[in-house]
């Protein structure tokens, strides 16, 4: 019996203990969000956080993180959230249409929350930096990158990330109307 | 209102409305399909009939649905098309629910042919008809608030929000309305809205499926769970057409959660499947596996497969694609000549969610649930590889985690219906990323020689371009021509196959995949001669984005810039020249230069400019690149998008943006190999993927017009190479005729 903690509930599981987390998280909590990409923790998809620390949990053993806290992207806001209530980092994700096919996003979403928990103010260097290790297929960096200074910024508005949802970003589409996306990649 | 759009477009021809059981409208649309990718859509149902697939539903409660034939994998389709529908009927878009209709589900017509998302068409061959059934849903709603009103005719209405207003401010709600409505004919005289009355389509900015996105709600194929589900994994020969020689599979059927262990045949590749209760189990039986594997007789490597290029090259003529005046008399006649050979690896797709399906087999018939990019070619796979008829089997599509073309083939589907028939029971079959790798069907190796003459006058004259390269439609056609076919027994399926082949070009489109984009070479010179020289090495292929457009784009924008070069001409400057005969590519070239700079590269950097088009959109590119020793980097790259009406700016600039890192992708890194018979490659250490620290600035820019819509999904991949090739010849003078490009 393997004891974690997962977004705040605690689960006594009986599964063998070199089974990596991922499939833990995802088989036998049913939590679908991170997603497996290479197995290899060569692309980011299945990132979760461990202690709020981003890991690769398609190979991290379950027994290597017994009696752990893991937070997951089910974890950083309520189920079924409405858009005022998701964090700073998915608000800007939201905002500049980051997804295309959706795929990365967690994992992409997980590792830019644990840089901004841990860098309020990230360069493009501490981006690269921090995001190096998460592959987007469909290619949407600019826009990852744009969203990484926007939710930085929104954050920085407020000192609770409630502060910075004022209603206002979400009362028209605030896209750029700009065709340069130039703005969008320095944020 | 703009009634000249209506010409030519019956209503009939497409559009039927009905009442839903439960109240409420029903209306029926044919769209047109998606023949760019290979089979025609259309052609095979006899006059007269016609068969919807796409459906508006509108239920007295007011909630409007869309449900669709095609599916998302990320390219703003379903964005798209709601856009356009929501515009005529006057509601918010985001208020308009999608369902994505799968085969043999309820909205499936038994008739309806060939479902395939591909081919960046989407939106753009809808256009019109979405439209127009979103304008006759209006009319008819107007007509059923008349007859509550009692008025003469609708004159005095008007829609807006979901509603019907009347002049004197009351107003009935769609759903109140609707099962009048449904009792109405389809009006034929519906006027589209002209552009100035546009209010979503031009800016309509967000994108419908981000919120389960970034939440991690959205279903993808592969987070598809049913009650007492297995978990099946595979081993593959990994020589294409190997076979299992001898197998011991004592000790992973003795490993603990494994339910079975047995050799499959499936989509044409032989392996051992490993079924267990869960994907770990399934995962570490694997390795327990003893299998000996049989090699086929041919099992090229890739300088094998190079060298029967080049001797088909030095030895067919080939089948000719253009034939502008005299390209012979031309090159006889010529002062000298300029002459290239071109050489394109194959390469994966690599979607990132890989390959996999559920499948749920019982006494009731057959359920599948896959992340296709055709529901209707995946019914059939699942049929010919089981005992079920296609009439007992359901298919439903999921979210898709990257497509570029890999979904249109359904080999996950086919083994995965072989495993669940085999055991009666719902199974998950999940493809790992090393066999995603190994067993993609690959964008197409390819070799190029082109000539350009240049006569006395020192002017080119001539240019000849032959291209050896595979047939993809060879490939596809199994399970494509029998989906065109859904009513004909089993047993006719290889004989529709190879019928199908033969009707390349009669019953199908020809097979373009080799040369589009080299045959509409678009360069006003006087002779030009481009050859297709068909030399199939035997290695499986398919459609990669943007298809043929992506070896011929950067081999003709390649050519054309040392042609510039040679005739000592600015490469921007040359192509407007010759571009005379297409005004819309050269406004975007000038477009593209001035917002690039053109002549003023970046501190540090040198440019490049490409412009190719595809899928009927004109896309100019140019590159900022920085080179180091033999290092370098692309820092910025603007571009330039001509693709009519632009319906959701923001959807196409993101379509830009990541067809251009895809691209980049491939001009750094993709290279898929072989060595006897088997890919080299595995995960992402050895077949690489751009990262965050590389991939450029982007600017883009969406030419302004009132055009019909062209496909965005593909048309920014082509241009890309070739713009940062031509940036690096303008920094170091080494032509790179190779992809990916490697500095010397
Ligand atoms: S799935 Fe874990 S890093 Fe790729
Ligand atoms: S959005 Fe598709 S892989 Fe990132």
């Amino acid at each position: 019996m393997i004891r974690l903690t997962v977004n705040d509930v605690e689960h006594t599981l009986d599964v063998e203990g070199d089974t990596p987390l991922l499939w833990v998280v995802r088989d036998v909590l049913g939590l679908k969000g991170s997603k497996f990409g290479c197995g290899a923790g060569l692309c980011g998809a299945c990132t979760m956080h461990l202690n709020g620390q981003p890991i690769r949990t398609c190979i991290m053993p379950l027994s290597a993180v017994a009696g752990q806290n893991i937070t997951t992207i089910e974890g950083l806001s309520p189920a079924n959230a409405s858009v005022q209530q998701l964090t700073p980092v998915q608000q800007a994700w939201l905002e500049l249409n980051v997804p295309q096919c959706g795929y990365c996003q967690s994992g992409q979403i997980m590792a830019a929350t644990a840089l901004l928990a841990s860098n309020p103010n990230p360069s493009d260097a501490d981006i690269d930096n921090a995001m190096s290790g998460n592959i987007c297929r469909c290619g949407t960096y600019p826009r990852i990158r744009s969203a990484i200074h926007k939710a930085a910024g929104m954050m920085s508005a407020g000192s609770h990330p409630q502060a910075a949802r004022n209603g206002e970003l979400f009362s028209e589409v605030t896209l750029p109307q700009a065709t340069n996306s130039e703005e969008l990649s320095h944020g | 209102m703009d009634k000249s759009l209506n010409s030519g477009l019956s209503r009939r021809s497409f559009l039927k409305a009905s009442a839903l059981s439960s109240g409420g409208l029903l209306l029926s649309v044919a769209l047109p399909g998606c023949a760019a990718i290979g089979m025609k859509n259309q052609g095979m149902v006899s006059a007269g009939e016609w068969q919807s697939n796409a459906w508006l539903r509108i239920d007295t409660d007011n909630r409007i649905t869309f449900i669709l034939d095609r599916v998302e994998m990320g390219q703003g389709t379903y964005t798209g098309l709601v856009t356009l529908l929501a515009e005529e009927l006057e509601v918010d878009p985001a208020l308009v629910q999608v369902e994505f209709a799968g085969v043999g589900s309820a909205y499936d017509n038994p008739l309806y042919k060939l479902q395939i998302t591909g081919g960046s068409t989407s939106v753009a061959s809808s256009f019109k008809r979405i439209r127009l059934a979103g304008a006759s849903a209006r009319e008819m709603l107007k007509q059923a608030a008349a007859q509550v009103w009692a008025l003469e005719n609708t004159s005095t209405l008007h829609c807006d929000n979901g509603q019907v207003i009347h002049s004197s401010g009351k107003t009935l709600s769609y759903g109140e309305l609707a099962s009048i409505a449904a009792t109405f004919s389809v009006p034929e005289d519906t006027a589209l809205k002209s552009p100035d009355e546009y209010r979503y389509i031009g800016k309509y900015n967000k994108r419908l499926d981000a919120l389960q996105k970034v939440t991690g709600q959205a279903v993808y194929g592969i987070d598809v769970e049913l009650p007492g589900m297995l978990y099946a994994v595979i081993s593959r020969a990994p020589a294409f057409g190997g076979t299992v020689k001898t197998l011991d599979s004592s000790a992973a059927k003795a490993a603990s959660g494994v339910v079975d262990v047995f050799p499959l045949e499936a989509a044409g590749r032989s392996g051992v499947a490993v079924v267990g209760r869960s994907y770990w189990q399934a995962r570490k039986a694997q390795q327990l596996l003893q299998i000996e594997w049989q090699t086929p007789e041919v099992a090229p490597s890739s300088d094998a497969i190079f060298a029967q290029y080049t001797r088909d090259l030095d030895n067919e003529d080939g089948e000719q694609v253009r034939d502008d005046g005299d390209f012979d008399a031309a090159a006889e006649q010529a002062a000298s000549t300029l002459t290239a050979e071109y050489q394109l690896p194959y390469l994966a797709h690599a979607t990132l969610e890989p390959q996999n399906c559920v499948v749920k087999a019982d006494a009731d018939g057959m359920e599948v649930w896959a992340p296709t990019q055709s529901a209707s070619m995946a019914r059939v796979a699942a049929g010919k590889h089981s005992r079920y008829s296609l009439d007992d089997i359901v298919i439903h599509t999921t979210w898709i985690g990257g497509g570029f073309g890999r979904r249109i083939l359904q080999d996950y589907v086919a083994e995965c219906a072989v495993i669940a028939d085999r055991l009666q029971k719902p199974v998950k079959l999940i493809w790992s990323r090393e066999e995603d790798t190994a067993h993609d069907w690959y964008r197409p190796a390819s070799l190029h020689r082109l000539q350009a003459t240049i006569n006395a006058d020192g002017k080119a004259s001539g240019w000849q371009h032959r291209i050896a390269h595979p047939k993809v439609f060879e490939w596809f056609v199994g399970d494509a021509a029998p989906a065109q076919y859904p009513f004909m027994p089993k047993f006719m399926f290889p004989m529709l196959a190879s019928a199908g082949k033969l009707g390349e070009g009669i019953l199908a489109p020809k097979d373009s995949s080799g040369y589009e984009g080299a045959n509409d070479v678009p360069y006003a010179l006087d002779n030009i001669d481009v050859r297709f020289i068909h030399s199939e090495p035997g290695v499986p292929v398919g459609y990669w984005r943007s298809v043929g457009f992506s070896h011929n784009g950067f081999v003709t924008e390649s050519f054309i810039d040392e042609l510039a070069h040679q005739q000592k001409q600015d490469p921007l400057n040359f192509r407007l020249e010759l571009l005379a005969q297409h005004p819309r590519a050269q406004s975007l070239l000038r477009r593209v230069a001035q917002l690039a700079d053109w002549g003023r590269p970046l501190p540090g950097c040198h440019q490049g400019v490409a412009i190719h088009k595809s899928f009927n959109t004109w896309v100019a590119q140019i590159a900022d690149v920085q080179v180091e020793g033999k290092n370098f980097s692309v820092k910025r790259v603007v571009c330039a998008v001509d693709c009519g009406q632009a319906v959701n700016p923001d959807m196409i600039r993101a379509q830009m943006e990541g067809g251009i890192n895809f691209a980049l992708t491939a001009a750094l890194y993709g290279n898929i190999t072989l060595k006897d018979g088997a890919v080299q490659q595995s995960n992402f250490h050895d077949y690489n993927m751009l990262r965050m620290p590389e991939a450029p600035q982007i600017v883009v820019d969406i030419a302004d017009n009132q055009y019909d819509p062209t496909g965005v999904g593909e048309p920014g991949v082509p241009p890309l190479a070739p713009a940062v090739a031509n940036a690096l010849f303008a920094a170091t003078g080494q032509r790179l005729r190779r992809l990916p490009l490697q500095l010397a």
